[in-house]
């Protein structure tokens, strides 16, 4: 503060230049840390189970493991005859 | 819950390439993107293996730990998939796969590439199911259809295995008793040659 007390001085400018900064960077950094990063949710509809061990998927492990699996699979719940 | 997973039998690919058809065909996939393919060891030489490769669907993916606006979720059935209106094409999560699975429409840099593409294992993406937003970005919805991704249904030698992850590896645990001996393409051995012991 010079003499007449109206204009800042040296320090009082650094202090005051100082200060400002601080709580430009605070309000530009806590939007960020308040912030969490979230995964994308879509909802429950859309994230669901969807499998389901139908006829069609029955007869894909049937035919897949024809060899050795056929022999362990009851027929009834495979469909075959 | 089952989880879905896919497993390549080495022993039996004989790098036809049927899958990758399948998969471009089912999903009406643009030119330039691969869903899947095929990649060969030791091509035109004695011991010569082929694996079909596309999104393995990894538990912890590393391509959802790198995304920057987190596009990437999991389903209730273990299958990583990816929202296309939130994705930036930024590329980082085809750095970080470890099997080369995202895709994209353009060569560029960064957000130049349009948007990733990837393997959905024939369940869609995030709009309602069997909705023509659904099938334009993200090809067909087998699984909803009570199906298993085409590619494993359309392999012509057995070798492409997809389904519940017991189940498959089940009938791979038979087929590997029955012969005698594992694949030889991957594993302990392959990775670490003879320096480890199983």
């Amino acid at each position: 503060m010079t003499q007449d007390g109206k204009t800042l001085g040296r320090r009082q400018f650094f202090r005051a230049l100082g200060g400002s900064t601080v709580a430009v960077a605070a309000a530009v950094a806590s939007p960020m840390g308040a912030t969490e990063a979230q995964a994308y949710d879509p909802g429950n509809d859309e994230t669901k189970s969807r499998y389901r061990e139908s006829d069609h998927v029955k007869a894909f492990y049937r035919t897949n493991g024809y060899e050795t699996l056929k022999k362990n699979m009851d027929p009834a719940s495979t469909g075959t005859k | 819950m089952a989880r879905m997973k896919f497993l390549c039998d080495a022993d039996r690919c004989i790098e036809c390439n049927a899958c990758v058809t399948a998969c471009k065909n089912e999903h009406e996939v643009p030119w330039g993107i691969n869903r899947r393919r095929v990649v060969t060891l030791n091509d035109g030489k004695p011991g010569e293996r082929s694996v079909s490769m596309a999104c393995m669907h990894c538990t912890d993916a590393p391509c959802a730990a790198v995304c920057p606006v987190n596009c990437f979720y999991t389903t209730a059935d273990a299958v990583v998939l990816h929202s296309k209106d939130i994705c930036i094409g930024c590329g980082y999560c085809f750095y970080a796969c470890p099997f080369g699975a995202p895709q994209y429409p353009r060569v560029g840099n960064f957000g130049s590439r349009g948007k990733m593409d990837k393997c959905t294992y024939c369940s869609g993406g995030p709009e309602p199911d069997f909705s023509t937003a659904e099938y334009e970005k993200y090809g067909s919805n087998r699984l909803a259809e009570g199906k298993l991704p085409l590619c494993a249904e359309m392999c012509s030698t057995k070798a492409l295995l997809a389904g519940d992850g017991e189940m498959i590896a089940e009938i791979y645990k038979q087929r590997v008793i029955k012969r005698g001996y594992g694949s030889g393409a991957w594993g302990w051995k392959t990775a670490y040659r003879e320096t480890v012991a199983i």
